[in-house]
């Protein structure tokens, strides 16, 4: 075996967004591990400056076609916060659902159409569904269902119309919700179909550092992607307002996107962070997954995200089901969104979006147009610990060949789910 | 193995990758287009992809933003018989293109500071800028129900026909409360390309003209209508300018740089 190697994967497939990773050997030592990004920057916080309240979700939703119901609802909450606007418990509900209708398209697609062709030997879905017709035919029924959600509620499965600062323009009827329940018990069935599935196969394990963990605290004692707080998995728990504090922002060389660091070190966000920390308020099949699929909590091995989202899928299908029944017996008569006085404020928004944990924060002037803006989104917060674990899988497995160093490289950014367009907008502008 | 399926690729230049998603939406008809279809290049869904092959059609998502973006799309242009522009950022240039005056070296200043210069950035512009394209599909994102209808006639043998007709006549064909009319809102409808089934004025929500303009509105007579229920000229072209500033501010506010 050479001493000297440059493994390079110029173009990272079956991600979101254009990256790829180049790893250095040099006397046998890793010398140099790169997860690059080249998607073009479009300086989103740029765009927005000088745009009123009313228009900055739709911008920023296009940050992403995959998370753009995370993007709009944590920019509308950001808003709100600034305005100092109190929605009422029906727009709640309706967020609530039309996230989990994002978790569980966004985490089918992923486990279905990225994941399961790496673990089966296929390069993609739809070369993998000659021989697996059935098991890709499942995943992308859940992805069905997860856009049927979204596009009731939100109004278009991507890039949601629906959704507004103070609520929603539209509340959908008792038979359009019960039509959706109909489909989500059908649903139900088919994600334990891929429990079982994923139950089967076993997981690489390429590293076993000891990880450092961030997600948001759920509200109620009940599993959820909503929080007023972070917590990290050093025990240290703070108001979304400290955002800062947990990701200290880099500019690298070989990336459009910004690195964040926790106290010096990379930390990682997302499902398996989620569950992580928030395990315990798992109930019902979800509960019954996590025991079949990582019952020793919590875990480091990076490749147990993929584990995580398949428990979180479960977890949300449970969870719209639920919430559709309040939904009902409440009633759906119209509702206005909330009125509200336009003035100069400061706000924050954090949802833990399918990738982790987003934040966006937005300062107005007394017109209601953004001065300064920063969102900060999972992928470039996880993008120090991904080089962190794919140096580690380099460093054990030095002495393989290139092929096989090259796959478990390729498998550890996968898990990740990374979504690269959202990583290019770290970015930060202040007006002066 | 030499099929005789259309060979296609997809691609993506800088964007949110929101229309290949709407492709991977068609769930119910996605086996299916991989039966009819020889898909030979779509890096975000499949691996090990052949990016020699001359292909039939190229559909291209996003806008060239970056001289990666540029080189990438001369690329696909020189291999594909058919280029296909999917999504308003490939058709209009999209949100990207909004500030598209400002220097770009005044923007990388600002977000990546002095010390680094990492970015590779250019105003960013639509696909027709560059390259000949022969078919384009706007929408943002694309309406899975046209591209599997581009998909159909392509498959047939036929160039597709979008039909260029507005938001506004869908929005009273489903018989919604006009909101300019009633409600004195800036809705985008009656300059913006139809394909949603009117989806934003349905939920009680202005349309924000995310496919784009239509070839022909009759702008001037849209202007006097805007204006007797309180709405400027400026209204409608700042909101229109959101996802296709460089139809409404055509290269003269580039010159300025």
């Amino acid at each position: 075996m050479e001493k000297d190697r440059i493994i390079s994967i110029p173009h990272l497939g079956r991600v979101e967004g254009h990256g790829g990773i180049e790893v250095e050997i040099e006397n046998g030592k890793v010398t140099r591990v790169n997860m690059d990004i080249f998607e073009g920057s479009r300086f989103y916080e740029m765009l927005i400056v000088g745009k009123k309240f009313t228009e900055i979700s739709a911008i920023v939703s296009r940050v992403c076609g995959i998370c753009s119901a995370g993007h709009t609802l944590t920019s509308q909450m950001a808003s709100e916060n600034a305005l100092g606007i109190k929605v009422t418990q029906r727009t709640e509900i309706l967020r609530a659902l039309l996230l989990h209708g994002e978790a569980i398209e966004s985490h089918a697609l992923h486990l279905g159409c990225l994941v399961l062709p790496d673990l089966l030997g296929y390069d993609g879905p739809l070369i993998m569904a000659k021989d697996y017709p059935a098991e890709v035919t499942v995943a992308l029924n859940l992805k069905k269902l997860g856009n049927a959600i979204q596009e009731l509620i939100g109004g278009r499965a991507i890039h949601p119309i629906n959704a507004i600062v103070g609520g929603f323009g539209r509340i959908p009827t008792k038979a359009e919700l019960l039509q959706l329940n109909t489909e989500l018990q059908k649903g139900l069935d088919l994600s334990g179909a891929l429990v079982d599935l994923f139950s089967k196969i076993r997981l690489p394990e390429y590293t076993t550092h000891t990880g450092i963990y961030a997600a948001l605290e759920p509200k109620q004692d009940r599993y959820s992607y909503l929080g007023d707080y972070i917590l990290t998995s050093d025990g240290v728990k703070r108001p979304i307002a400290e955002f800062r504090n947990i990701c200290h922002e880099k500019v690298v060389a070989h990336s459009t996107a910004k690195q964040s660091l926790y106290n010096s070190q990379p930390f990682m966000v997302g499902a398996l962070a989620r569950i992580n920390l928030n395990w315990q308020f798992l109930g019902g099949k979800a509960k019954d997954a996590q025991q079949k699929l990582i019952p020793n909590l919590p875990s480091h091995n990076t490749m147990h995200n993929n584990y995580a989202q398949m428990i979180e899928l479960v977890h949300s299908i449970e969870r719209s089901l639920q919430l559709i029944k309040m939904l009902v017996e409440n009633g759906l008569e119209h509702e206005e969104p909330i009125k509200y006085e336009v003035k100069a404020g400061k706000g924050i928004g954090a949802i833990e979006v399918p990738r982790g944990t987003l934040y966006h924060y937005y300062e107005f002037d007394d017109e209601g147009r953004i001065v300064d803006a920063d969102i900060i989104t999972p992928t470039a917060q996880n993008l120090a610990n991904v080089e962190k674990d794919m140096r580690g899988a380099v460093e054990a497995l030095i002495n393989e060949p290139v092929k096989a160093i090259r796959s478990s490289l390729e498998h550890i950014a996968r898990a990740y789910d990374p979504c690269i367009s959202c990583a290019t907008h770290l970015v930060e502008v202040k007006i002066k | 193995m030499e099929n005789n399926k259309p060979k296609i690729g997809i691609f993506g230049l800088t964007s949110c990758a929101g229309d290949q998603l709407a492709i991977l939406n068609c769930e119910d008809e996605l086996i299916h287009l991989a039966n009819a279809l020889d898909i030979r290049d779509w890096e975000m869904a499949q691996t090990n992809n052949d990016n020699t092959t001359l292909l039939d059609i190229a559909f291209v998502e996003g806008v060239v933003a970056q001289s990666r973006d540029l080189e990438a799309l001369h690329a696909i242009r020189k291999r594909s018989k058919l280029l296909v522009a999917i999504g308003t950022c490939a058709v209009w240039g999209g949100v990207a293109a909004m500030k598209n005056q400002i220097p770009r070296d005044i923007l990388k200043k600002e977000v990546y500071g002095e010390e680094i210069n990492v970015v590779d950035s250019m105003p960013a512009l639509p696909v027709k800028s560059f390259v000949k394209v022969d078919i384009q599909l706007p929408g943002c994102p694309i309406e899975k129900d046209q591209f599997l209808q581009v998909v159909t006639s392509l498959l047939r043998g036929n160039l597709p026909e979008i039909l260029q007709f507005s938001v506004c006549s869908e929005c009273k064909m489903s018989e919604n409360a006009c909101l300019v009319i009633e409600q004195g809102e800036v809705c985008c409808g009656a300059l913006t390309l139809s394909g949603c089934n009117a989806r934003c004025p349905s939920h009680n929500i202005p349309c924000g003209g995310c496919h784009g303009p239509i070839e022909e509105a009759h702008y001037d007579a849209n202007v006097t209508m805007f204006k007797t229920h309180g709405i400027t000229k400026d209204d409608i072209e700042q909101k229109m300018a959101m996802y296709a500033a460089p139809a409404w501010i055509p290269d003269k506010l580039l010159a300025e740089k």
